[in-house]
């Protein structure tokens, strides 16, 4: 095993102004995963869950404590820093797919790739595009394509730059259950075979089960189980 | 569609339109601009048109006006016109002005005692002309326009000398009130009275002067009075007017010019369209998810339409009274603070006219605009809403609109033809306008075209926004049509202008002949061409007769019933100048016929030029009768010849066979060519010959160029109009993808990319769009141009280069400005929010 943990939060707090006053959000959390662990992160919606995931995504900067990814100190970095460290390490999956409609799933695919300045950034997002069964699909927008199938190709677009870690915010929160169930497997299975680390944000105890550790956030704070 | 389906109809529209004009700015502000352009050109002809109406007595200088060239009227033919009422006479004619060793060209006019009969004569210090006129102590007085006093160096209160005579200026003109246009003026103003003129002995027969006889009717009809003068002296070769046509020309080019600038502003107006449609369909972009709620509750799409329609229309009334009320306040205002630059006094007051024409236009327009967006609005499927990504705006014309919007755009050109009254120059528009509109498709087409066939490109942001050229909706595109016509119409218009000012400064300065000498008299010919031959730097000289007449007969039809074509009217207007030679005259060419041989003694011959002929609709062997100091000469056409006007040689459209002119009372002009010793040269002449007017070229050509580009301004202010409403579609366009945009960055911050990338993908995207479209407007302006110098005005088109470039940096510039702005905040956003789950 990697000696450098892939995600290590210590301390972090996260405080926001709001018209009332100061709003806690996150409140002293640490956490540290493994290369190639997976975490499943539930609690009650409010609870800090999707800001947690934020911050390891380097898209939000805490109050205080540290954000750790890959062994990269994310607190001590700029924007421009953090969009290279999150193409080269990162692959993100959201439950609104957030793809581009005027993108064909091939072109949101590549994107990260491209960004990369990947000799190979179409074919590895073809390739990527055949792994989640939409090969076929790869010249239609996303307004063409399914429920399902925009999170397939989101899910090509995470895997294709092969990141160490992958971050998923409830993943399958806009999908039925058999889609949902169907997309599951694939990042499961894309997971293991890229022995990436898994952050997942889930109100799904089922899905949480299949994730070698579970941890509650609850008011800013977590618990492990 | 029942009553009962209008009334939700309007029901629905009063419910939405609840929510104010938010969202409107583009829309209203496009078609605010097309309108106002549109009602301030015709409120303010009108308002000058009225202003020619109410000062027409004073600008004709009376009821009627008799003028005639190089001779006065007999006793008995004043007495005749003395019977229909009171009858001022005033003098005119160009002669040099000279004091302190100084002369310069001057517009020389002698008045009467009854002078002005109609008007005020506004002097500095309100003194009274006819007292300032007077003879005193053996002194003429003058009254001089201020510049003549710079130009000579004097005061009031000095001495100037005219002719053989002697001035004391004793006054300043402020206003003359028959004097209502400088378009064209050759030197300043020098007034006198009637008896100092007559001293200057610039009125002997032959001379260059014209005599004017203004009539202030007692009791008699206007008409009948013309009619009376004419019939009574029918081969007078008088020019008889009446205050209805006081300045007929005037009437003529503020018509065209109205015309002309009411053009750019509905082509300003149409660029506006695109905003209007714009707003449409952002309006209804938003309401998509309320009309597929209705929709699922049973509401109709007619039902839908006509609320949503309704809705457009009411707010395209607010727009279109908003620019009518900003076009109603013009006529005003010019008259308040731009009298001094306007040629005629501008009648304030309201004109409905042009201000419900305008209305009408936008009205249409917007119409015309929001009949597609309209239409796809209600088309649009609410199960598509509900998907989460509704379909990008393809930009295809759903068919149930392709009736009503071509019936709309139908009614648009038909008001245009109406309105131009001139069915060349209203195709001319229409097929203008169609052809930028298929031709900005068209590149429009062709940038979407390469964009997705273009290579890939090593560096992943312009590969992105190279892509994103092609994408649906791309705002990069929409730049083609907003930047274009506002861009294609300052191309057009400056270079127009340089082409012209080029013409008149650099090359007809080359080819013209440095002086112009005039009313020389037959006695001084030989020396004077020996004085200026002689002069070091002239290389020629050519000096010519000129007896003044009037055309009356065209193969034997009098002009008034003869078809002379618009092009050549000129020629029948009044008096002109007529020549007689042995030679045939250098600079022109023989078309047809024969030059009569240098010893011809017979009948009398006409060689004419070839401009003319085709005018008149006359060739060899017709006639033409010209009546010289009231004496009917015909003669018949043996030769065809062909001028080139544009190298302003002298040249004379009639010139008679030798043994018809040469005893009538005539005056020679003379023109020298050649450089340096100019100042010599003009001291010398102006010395010796002091009645002799000379004209500097170079003078003429400056002020020509000054007027050129003084009109020029006027069609740059209406092309920066239409280019401010490109803007504002611009701005429009940017603003309705705004969103879209600013969810792109997140997602492309989300997969890595840089601010700087995300600034390459724009600056890719823009640049390129935006060179494409300087590319489209400076081929089309250019061609526009071309068209105006080469074909309407028959002069030489030297296209600019730097006008080109300039084009088309402002085209890329613009356009990455308007990006830039519009995502400069987005760079700065964080991506958090834009990603949480609802």
């Amino acid at each position: 095993m990697n000696s450098t943990p892939s995600v290590a939060l210590s301390d972090v707090h996260l405080t926001l102004t709001a018209g009332s006053g100061p709003v806690n959000i996150l409140n002293g959390v640490s956490l540290t995963v493994e290369q190639g662990e997976t975490l499943a992160v539930v609690g009650p919606s409010g609870s800090g869950k999707t800001t947690m995931l934020m911050l390891m995504a380097g898209l939000e900067k805490p109050s205080s404590g540290t954000v750790r990814m890959a062994g990269a100190d994310l607190t001590a970095m700029g924007e421009d820093e953090l969009a290279r460290f999150r193409r080269e390490n990162l692959g993100i999956v959201f439950q609104a797919f957030h793809l581009i409609p005027t993108m064909t799933a091939l072109e949101n695919a590549a994107l990260p790739l491209e960004f990369a300045h990947h000799p190979e950034a179409r074919s590895l997002a073809l390739e990527a595009l055949e792994q989640v069964g939409l090969g076929r699909r790869a010249g239609h927008y996303p307004s063409q394509l399914s429920g399902g199938e925009q999170q397939r190709v989101a899910l090509a677009r995470a895997f294709a730059p092969r990141p160490r870690i992958i971050l998923a915010d409830e993943p399958t929160g806009n999908l039925d259950e058999d889609t949902g169930a169907r997309v599951m497997e694939l990042l499961f299975k894309m997971q293991a075979e890229e022995t990436a680390t898994l952050v997942m944000v889930t109100h799904d105890r089922n899905l949480a089960k299949r994730c070698g550790r579970t941890a509650v956030m609850h008011s800013g704070r977590m618990e492990e189980r | 569609m029942s009553g009962r389906d209008w009334v939700v109809a309007l029901t629905l529209c009063r419910r939405e339109l609840r929510g104010g004009l938010r969202g409107f700015g583009v829309f209203l502000g496009c078609l605010f601009l097309g309108v106002l352009a549109i009602s301030a050109v015709g409120s303010l002809g009108r308002a000058l048109e009225a202003g020619l109406g109410a000062d027409a007595k004073a600008i004709l200088g009376g009821d009627v006006s008799v003028s005639l060239t190089s001779r006065d009227l007999s006793p008995d033919e004043a007495d005749y016109l003395r019977g229909f009422g009171d009858l001022a006479r005033t003098l005119s004619t160009r002669t040099m002005a000279r004091a302190n060793g100084a002369s310069v060209l001057v517009e020389l006019k002698g008045v009467d005692a009854l002078y002005p009969l109609y008007g005020t004569m506004e002097l500095e210090g309100d003194g009274d002309v006819q007292r300032l006129l007077a003879e005193r102590d053996g002194l003429f007085g003058a009254v001089v326009d201020r510049d003549l006093l710079t130009r000579l160096g004097v005061r009031v209160g000095d001495e100037i000398d005219a002719g053989e005579a002697r001035f004391q200026v004793r006054g300043v003109i402020v206003r003359e009130p028959d004097r209502v246009m400088e378009f064209f003026s050759l030197g300043p103003r020098l007034m006198v009275g009637a008896e100092g003129f007559l001293a200057t002995g610039l009125s002997q027969a032959g001379s260059l002067f014209r005599v004017e006889y203004l009539l202030r009717l007692t009791g008699r009809d206007v008409s009948r009075t013309v009619e009376s003068i004419r019939s009574a002296y029918p081969d007078s070769g008088w020019r008889v007017r009446d205050f209805n046509r006081a300045a007929p020309r005037i009437s003529t080019i503020l018509d065209r010019l109205r015309t002309d600038l009411t053009l750019v502003g509905l082509g300003a107006l149409l660029v506006g369209g695109l905003g209007i449609a714009g707003g449409v369909r952002g309006y209804l972009g938003g309401r998509l998810a309320h009309m597929a709620a209705m929709k699922c509750m049973g509401g109709p799409s007619r039902v839908l339409f006509a609320s949503y329609l309704m809705q457009v229309l009411f707010l395209g009334g607010v727009g279109a009274l908003a620019g009518m009320a900003g076009g109603s306040l013009v006529p005003w205002l010019a008259g308040r603070f731009f009298a001094d630059i306007l040629p005629i006094q501008a009648q304030g007051g309201l004109y409905p006219a042009p201000l419900i024409q305008a209305a009408l236009f936008g009205l249409i327009t917007t119409l015309a605009f929001s009949m597609p967006p309209l239409f796809r609005a209600v088309m649009v499927s609410p199960s598509g809403i509900f998907r989460g990504y509704i379909a990008a705006d393809t930009g295809r014309m759903p068919r149930a609109a392709i009736l009503p919007t071509a019936a709309a755009f139908a009614v648009l050109a038909a008001m245009v033809f109406q309105f131009a009254g001139d069915t060349k120059l209203a195709g001319w528009f229409v097929g203008g306008t169609v052809g930028a509109w298929l031709l900005f498709k068209g590149l429009a087409r062709a940038i979407r075209w390469l964009a997705g066939k273009a290579p890939r490109l090593p560096w992943a942001s312009w590969r992105i926004g190279v892509a994103n050229i092609h994408r649906p909706g791309s705002p990069g595109v929409s730049l083609v049509f907003a930047l274009g016509f506002g861009l294609t119409a300052l191309v057009a218009v400056v270079m127009v202008n340089v082409s012209l000012t080029r013409a008149l400064t650099a090359e007809l300065a080359q080819e013209a002949p440095a002086f112009f000498f005039m009313d020389i008299r037959p006695d001084q010919v030989g020396d004077f061409r020996a004085l200026v031959a002689g002069e070091p730097g002239v290389n020629r000289l050519d000096l010519r007769p000129m007896i003044r007449g009037r055309i009356v007969r065209i193969a034997g039809v009098p002009v008034e019933n003869a078809a002379v074509s618009e092009e050549v009217s000129w020629a029948v207007r009044g008096d002109r100048g007529l020549s007689y030679s042995r030679d045939f005259p250098s600079g022109s060419t023989l078309l047809r016929g024969q030059w009569w041989n240098g010893d011809y003694d017979g009948p009398p011959l006409i060689s004419l030029t070839s401009d003319l002929a085709e005018g008149f609709g006359v060739d060899l062997g017709d006639t033409l009768t010209v009546n010289v100091l009231g004496r009917n000469i015909t003669g018949t056409i043996s030769s065809i010849r062909e001028v080139d006007w544009r190298t302003l040689a002298m040249q004379f459209a009639v010139i008679f066979s030798p043994g018809t002119l040469d005893r009538a009372p005539q005056t020679w002009l003379g023109a020298a060519y050649g450089q340096g010793g100019e100042d010599g040269l003009f001291a010398r002449v102006t010395a010796a010959y002091p009645e002799v007017a000379v004209i500097t070229i170079r003078e003429v050509l400056d002020s020509a160029a000054m007027l050129m580009q003084r009109t020029a301004r006027i069609f740059q202010v209406m092309a920066g109009v239409a280019l401010l409403v490109g803007f504002l579609v611009l701005a429009g366009a940017f603003s309705a993808d705004q969103h879209r945009r600013i969810y792109d960055s997140v997602i492309y911050k989300v997969c890595g990319a840089t601010r700087r990338d995300i600034l390459s993908i724009l600056v890719a995207e823009f640049s390129l769009a935006g060179l494409f479209t300087g590319l489209g407007s400076l081929i089309l302006g250019t061609l526009t141009a071309w068209g105006v110098v080469q074909g309407l005005l028959k002069m030489r088109f030297a296209p600019d280069l730097s006008t080109g470039l300039l084009t088309v940096l402002a085209g890329v510039g613009i356009s990455l400005v308007m990006g830039l702005l519009g995502t400069w905040r987005v760079l700065g956003k964080k991506a958090s929010p834009f990603l949480r789950n609802e």
